[in-house]
């Protein structure tokens, strides 16, 4: 098994509580996505089984969604909000800035692993803009120097 | 299930609308689609499918209707009183062009070289509804596999299926279709908006045993098979309704053929409500392929020198003019026997039996090839229970539904369907009772399995605890409390391994059932104690009045099985068949009747000299391979009629080349009793006869005559099917005496041997298509019995039985959870039978590795 | 890192107010805490209802309020709870929606992040009165901290017995679960939301049945936002009157505006409804102007699902009634204000390859319909628009209005709708000129 038991043992718990075992997939998904920060087909098979649904659903499901990315992706995802509320604040000219500084195109992942920077959709931050998502923390009202700062401390491993 | 189709059943009362001016009346719970279809009003849709819950995604069955200011999808809006709509208005038609024009805008125009051509349901409605011109002015979505550019965006996605993403026009039908009516998980769509894509489970395939259907119901040119792609356009074809001729069911089917090549292209599906929902197995699909055969048997063989010669027929009817007149005036009559396959029309059954019984005036005539040991009496309660009453329709009537010792997806495809829908569109209750875990478990409320060769213990422990807790008339209790064997349902449950909660379960569903479905398969056929158990369903059906509300049956297993019974192809026919035969004929033979097991037994004593097959099996299907080749290799002259040469025909003397039933018309009995006809497609193949025919040329060879002409022919066998069939059961409750059965010391694993989920009896084989799904023998076992044996799927395995062994790869089964094996039967390759031993109660196996 | 959002918020204005009350206690750092729920007066209604009301009374009370849903549709609450059958034999389920993810909104995750109990007290409250035992709160996937908060504080709510069995001592039942979406705009919708529950892909469903008769597991099912349900405690503490003396005669209450885009002083404030839109964006205690100093184009007043005002329709009244009159919706209450050096064209080609980044596929008009409108659409933005584009446009958006599933092929095209409309020279010009009529430059 790759999922570890600690996530075997959430997603049983997670899944005891539905109604019907087909509404453990998101839930299951999620806690495999922390685990491993990514979800493929093998998982997809394990989930499966430990919540007895058919392979297909979880596949079928899994792909609807952008929050389960097949390949893992850098150790910090940056996600940057384009929707149009950043958008009017310049987040456009955020994510040419970030692709400059980390010497990569919107989607891909810095060879060091460190960073993969993708553009996403509105994620409520808008009276806060522009924002940018890093792992599961909103940074908001950002600026260029916020920016730099924010990518230097980072960088630096803080 | 949805309150609109839940009030369509309980529906008494009803609405009336108007559309486009006509006024009609509809149970409420109809949809507008439905209703405007009742007085020809044909909506155009894509997504839409009367066996499937509406979902209203293609829109392109808008209608009009006032006080709605939106145009309304006609699929999933339900017609309610006073309704009054439009189906052709200039907002319908505008909204329509717009559907068409959304759809084409990713659809490549590759109409010339698609497959759909002609049968499109896309270009139909573009042409009847869309733009001439595009408005569309860029690239269209292209889905591609880069190292298959050259292949016109193809995608292989299962054994028969090709995908062309890029047609695909997400009406979503495949999936639906598979999921809510197959119960399969093989084809999905994945990604999201106008990325969307219908694709096979990652890492899988669409393999499914209904899989053929997908193609069938897509719209488009996205979803093909092998089976008819580039062979030939639909426009070149006629069509031709028959009947399956690899099942029970008598699922309804049309054959495409073209005149000049004589050849049948492909098999679709005819749409009987009462029957198939328009749902076709593969094995009805693909299994017309045998009719194309190269391998057909193509002239008759005669033996010389003991080797099979090509002859002509007046040659071979010599050789069995000389051999069986011989055998007749020297031996008797008697000593000539006869099996024929129950797949076969009743013109040709019928003739069988009449040769037999006032040519050879023998009684040793039989067409169950593939049951041990059989009753030797006419009203043997399983011939009793094989005789009810059974309703395709009722299935989904019944609020509880029972499966017993069935693996409905061996055995009953249809019915497995119907099981299926009944549960998903009115709400039925269905309790799979066998002695393995079987695929239609998943829609089961419960499932029990209990240890195999129990069975009618099983039935005796519902019984008792119905009594013990009060659950039927209380009279009828005490009567049959005498009867059945001494053992609590307690030691009940611990013989057959379910508990005293899952016996008091079933007997409280089936008391307080309104209409009850109970359904009796082949493990119970085939068991050496199907009368036992059967005397246990009599009880049962007794103590709780079951088929006073519903019913209760051994479904036939094969096309016309019930013809056979019918017409009184079995040794023993029923007394008033039996009684109208005399009538008909004027004789009927005194001589013993003798049913398989007893024939093949006498050949080995040489009191069976001469033997004809039609179209059975029995080296290959008797559930005792070396007793049936010692009795057949003892046999003095065998004739054996097939389409191919099979385990039996090898040993025959003369061979004679059987046509398909696609080849002449021919009529089949269901296993509800329904009479339909399989209607001629092409030409005899070959030199290939019809069995009537055969019996008939064989008749005149030795004197005789079976009918003056055809009339005559069809009114006896008319007489016969109007008889009524059904027998009744024994008035009084049954003693069943208990007796302990137990697999054999070092042959720990109880065995199975039926058809694969892709097969039928012995001729599918020959069947390129279904090959492609399976294509060889293999056990099924279950993944902790795999573990403790310590093989992985496809690793060889031996199986010992005490008489026989093979060798096969193991097949790890996503379904059984117990210790048993499940072999098919349906390869040449692998003798299953080797394994069998026809008087054993339990048939059980040693399984090991096969060591590198 | 700041645990919650720095929005700026009203907090400050309403404290005190005796009417409005949503945002009463955001800027108090502990609300999130049990604790100092319980001290401002919290789970008071959860106990009223279990101790004193009947499920039909609470519906009454809500009916009465005049409270409707705070989503975007604004059907009336306490009516849709009374649509569940009284008889069906089934379990009822209640959703909150917190799938919070109309661009230009982030009301709710202020509510959650920095008062979940109210939230959890909401949800119950309208769980009793249609007798629901099992309650889920469907939080979108990328609002991590929120999901901390709510399980947080659920877990407390539990322990403390105001979830659970036998709360209060009444003999009700109660169970909830957080189900986390995944980057699926689709879920907000009220069955793609149900769909993602059952563990579907988040697609829209045909309606009817409508949820409250089938939803999940084809029981009947209540889905309520966030906003609506935080509105609930307050309703039952100080009754249905009071509440409606906010607000108009027909849009009765207070309402949460997320103001965004090009505004001095960008935030979520809690007015009554009626509140003026002119007053939101100018008054220096909200918006306080437009700025740089410019001068105002548009605004989007109700997320971007809503069709666009042009500045002489911004002195209007924010109702469901006054915005419908000028055209536009309340939606969301996600104001987003452009000023004059805003494109029209990029602000709508930004919003037309949201929709199609976010259609889910299931019908024709809206699959097809927004990928194509995107196409022409960037077209002319990258000028290389032709005369015949903006025919099409209107042709094409006038083939998905009204012709959906869901709202979202409405919402799709209303905003391309009112721009072609109202801004026709300035697409012209884009065409033209192949270039835009303004010069944008929003900086970074």
């Amino acid at each position: 098994m790759i999922l570890s038991e600690k996530t075997v043992k959430k997603i049983r718990e997670k899944a005891s509580k539905y109604p019907k075992r087909k509404g453990a997939i998101l839930p299951s998904l999620t806690l495999a996505y922390k685990q491993l920060g990514y979800v493929d087909n093998e998982i997809y098979i394990e989930i499966s089984e430990v919540i007895n649904v058919p392979q297909l659903e979880i596949a079928e499901a899994a792909s609807f969604y952008t929050m389960f990315p097949k390949k893992p992706r850098g150790k910090y995802l940056l996600q940057v909000c384009n929707n149009i509320s950043c958008a009017l604040l310049g987040a456009d000219a955020m994510v040419d800035r970030l692709e400059e500084k980390l010497a990569i195109k919107r989607g891909e992942t810095t060879d060091d692993g460190l960073f993969t920077l993708i553009s996403v959709e509105c994620l409520g931050s808008c009276c806060t803009a522009p924002m940018i998502q890093i792992n599961d923390d909103f940074h908001e009202n950002l600026t260029r120097e916020k920016l730099d700062k924010l990518l230097e401390s980072l960088k630096n491993g803080k | 299930m949805s309150e609109v189709v839940k009030e369509k059943i309980t529906a008494v009362d009803t609405v009336t609308c108007t559309i486009d001016g006509q006024q009609i009346t509809v149970p409420r719970g109809t949809s507008v689609f439905d209703a405007a279809g009742q007085i020809g009003i044909v909506i155009p849709a894509f997504c839409n499918h009367a066996k499937l819950k509406p979902v209203g995604a293609c829109r392109m069955c808008y209608v009009e209707i006032e006080k709605m200011p939106k145009l309304q999808v006609s699929c999933a809006t339900m017609a309610t009183d006073g309704m009054v709509v439009s189906t052709n208005s200039q907002q319908v038609r505008e909204g329509r062009k717009a559907v068409i024009e959304f759809t084409l805008i990713n659809h490549p125009l590759d109409c010339p070289t698609c497959d759909k051509g002609g049968e499109c349901d896309l270009q139909d409605l573009t042409f009847d509804h869309g733009y001439d011109d595009s408005r569309f002015g860029f690239d269209k979505m292209r889905f591609i596999e880069e190292e298959k550019r050259d292949t016109f965006d193809d995608l292989k996605i299962g054994p028969e299926i090709v995908l062309n993403r890029n047609r695909c026009i997400l009406c979503y039908k495949c999936v639906r279709a598979n999921k809510e009516a197959f119960g399969e998980y093989d084809i999905g769509a994945f990604e999201r908006g106008d990325l969307t894509e219908i694709n096979a489970t990652p890492g899988g395939e669409v393999s499914n045993p209904f899989s053929g259907n997908l193609v069938e119901i897509c719209p488009v040119g996205a979803l093909t098979n092998s089976d008819w792609r580039y062979k030939i356009r639909v426009w070149l074809t006629k069509t031709v309704p028959s009947i399956c001729n690899f099942s029970g069911s008598g699922t309804n089917i049309t054959f495409y053929k073209e005149d000049h090549k004589n050849f049948v292209y492909r098999v679709t599906s005819r749409c009987n409500d009462a029957i198939d929902d328009g749902w076709l197995s593969d094995i009805t699909r693909y299994g017309y392929q045998i009719v194309n055969s190269e391998s057909r048997l193509k002239t008759p063989l005669i033996k010389k020198g003991g080797k099979q010669v090509k002859a002509s027929w007046d040659e071979a009817l010599a050789v069995i003019k000389k051999h069986m007149g011989q055998i007749k005036d020297q031996s008797g009559g008697v000593c000539i026997g006869g099996l024929i396959s129950p797949s076969l029309d009743n013109a040709s059954l019928y003739s069988f039996s009449k040769l037999f019984r006032t040519v050879f005036k023998s009684n040793n005539i039989d067409f169950r090839g593939d049951y041990r040991y059989l009753p030797s009496v006419t009203d043997s309660l399983f011939t009793i229970a094989a005789s009810q009453p059974f309703s395709i329709s009722d299935i989904e009537k019944s609020d509880v539904i029972i499966t017993f010792g069935t693996d409905l997806i061996r055995e009953h495809h249809n019915e497995y369907l119907k099981i299926r829908r009944a549960v998903n569109f009115y709400n039925s209750t269905v309790y799979s009772v066998n002695p393995y875990a079987v695929k239609t478990a998943d829609i089961a409320k419960s499932e029990m399995v209990y240890s195999p060769g129990t069975d009618e213990l099983v039935i005796n422990g519902i019984c008792l605890v119905a009594i013990e807790k009060k659950l039927v008339n209380s009279s009828a209790a005490a009567k049959l409390k005498s009867k059945i064997s001494k053992l609590s349902p307690g030691v009940l449950a611990k013989l057959t391994g379910l508990s005293k909660e899952q016996f008091e379960e079933l007997a409280e569903a089936i008391s307080s059932a309104k209409k009850v479905t109970f359904i009796v398969g082949e493990i119970v056929a085939r068991s050496l104690d199907r009368d036992k158990i059967c005397a246990a369903l009599s009880n049962l059906n007794k103590l709780f009045g079951v088929q006073d509300k519903g019913q209760l049956a051994v479904l036939s297993r094969y096309a016309n099985s019930k013809g056979a019974q019918k017409l009184g192809l079995s040794a023993t026919p029923y007394e008033i068949v039996k009684d109208e035969l005399k009538k008909i004929w004027g004789e009927y033979p005194d001589c013993q009747p003798r049913n398989t097991d007893a024939m093949i037994n006498l050949m080995k004593k040489e009191e069976i000299k001469g033997f004809i097959t039609v179209g059975a099996n029995p080296m290959r299907l008797y559930p005792d391979r070396s007793f049936a080749s010692e009795g057949l290799e003892h046999v003095d002259f065998l004739v054996a009629c097939d389409m191919f040469e099979t385990e039996t025909t090898e040993l025959a003397d003369v061979v004679l080349p059987l046509c398909s039933w696609a080849e002449y018309d021919g009529d089949y009995i269901n296993l509800e009793g329904k009479v339909q006809t399989g209607k001629q497609a092409i030409k005899p193949k070959y030199e290939s006869k019809a069995a009537f025919e055969i019996m008939e040329l064989i008749a005149r060879q030795l004197g005789a005559k079976l009918f003056e002409n055809e009339q005559v022919k069809n009114e006896e066998i008319e007489k016969l099917l109007k008889l009524d069939s059904v027998l009744p059961w024994p008035d009084d409750f049954l003693k069943i005496e208990y007796e302990k059965k137990s697999s054999q010391d070092g042959y720990p694993v109880p065995l199975f041997i039926c058809d694969d989920p892709h097969h039928s009896g012995h001729l599918t084989e020959k069947s390129p298509s279904l090959l492609n799904f399976s294509d060889s023998a293999y056990v099924e076992l279950s993944k902790g019995l795999a573990a403790k044996i310590g093989v992985a799927d496809g690793d060889p395995l031996r199986v010992e039985s005490p008489v026989g062994k093979i060798v096969v790869p193991a097949k790890i089964s996503p379904v059984l959870n117990s210790d048993v094996a499940i072999i098919p039967r349906n390869f040449s390759s692998t003798q299953t039978t080797s394994l069998l031993m026809r008087k054993k109660r339990v048939d059980s196996v040693k399984l090991t590795r096969v060591e590198e | 890192m700041t645990f919650y959002s720095p929005v700026l918020t009203n907090a400050k204005e309403i404290a005190g107010h005796d009417k409005l009350h949503l945002f009463e206690f955001v800027e108090d750092e502990k609300q999130y805490q049990l604790k100092r729920y319980l001290k401002h007066g919290g789970y008071a209604a959860w106990k009223t209802v279990l101790g004193k009301m009947k499920p039909e009374e609470v519906i009454e009370e809500v009916k009465k309020s005049g409270l409707r849903g705070r989503g975007g549709a604004g059907f009336p609450t306490g009516m849709k709870w009374s649509f569940v059958p009284k008889d069906s034999p089934k379990e009822r389920y209640l959703c909150c929606n917190a799938d919070e993810s109309e661009p230009g909104t982030c009301k709710d995750r202020v509510l959650m992040e920095r008062d979940p109990h109210v939230v959890i007290e909401g949800m119950a409250i309208g769980a009793y009165a249609i007798g629901c035992h099992l309650m889920f709160c469907y939080i979108r996937g990328e609002f991590h901290h929120c999901i901390e908060r709510i399980e947080k504080a659920t877990e407390e709510a539990y322990s403390k017995g105001h979830l659970g069995k036998n709360i209060y001592g009444s003999g009700y039942d109660l169970e909830m679960i957080i189900h986390t979406g995944a980057g699926a705009y689709m879920c907000g919708e009220e069955t793609g939301l149900l769909n993602s529950i059952e563990g579907e892909k988040g697609m829209a469903r045909i309606r009817p049945p409508f949820p409250a008769i089938e939803g999940l597991w084809e029981c009947p099912t209540i889905v309520n936002n966030v906003e609506s349900l935080a509105a609930v405690p307050h309703i039952i503490n100080r009754g249905a009157d009071w509440y409606r003396s906010m607000g108009t005669e027909k849009s009765a209450g207070t309402k949460l505006f997320s103001l965004s885009g090009h505004i001095n002083r960008p935030g979520n404030y809690e007015v009554e409804l009626g509140f003026s839109l002119q007053k939101l964006i100018y008054d220096s205690n909200y918006g306080n102007g437009i700025s740089d100093g410019k001068k105002l184009k548009a605004v989007i007043p109700g997320g971007v699902s809503t069709p666009f005002l042009t500045p002489d329709k911004v002195d209007v009244p924010l109702d469901y009634e006054s915005l419908t009159e000028a055209g536009s919706m309340l939606g969301s209450g996600g104001v987003i204000v452009l000023h004059e050096d805003t494109c029209i064209v990029w602000t709508i080609l930004k919003l037309i390859k949201f929709f199609r980044h976010e259609s889910c596929g299931k019908c024709t008009p809206c699959r097809e319909g927004t990928g194509w409108l995107e196409q022409i659409i960037q077209k002319i933005e990258d000028g290389r628009g032709g005369p015949d584009d903006l025919e099409k446009l209107d042709s094409i958006c006038g083939n998905i209005l009204g012709r959906t599933i869901c709202p979202l092929g409405d919402a799709a095209v209303m905003p391309i709708q009112s721009t072609l409309k109202d801004w026709r020279d300035e697409w012209l010009y884009h065409i033209e000129h192949k270039k835009c009529l303004v010069k944008q430059d929003f900086g970074f």
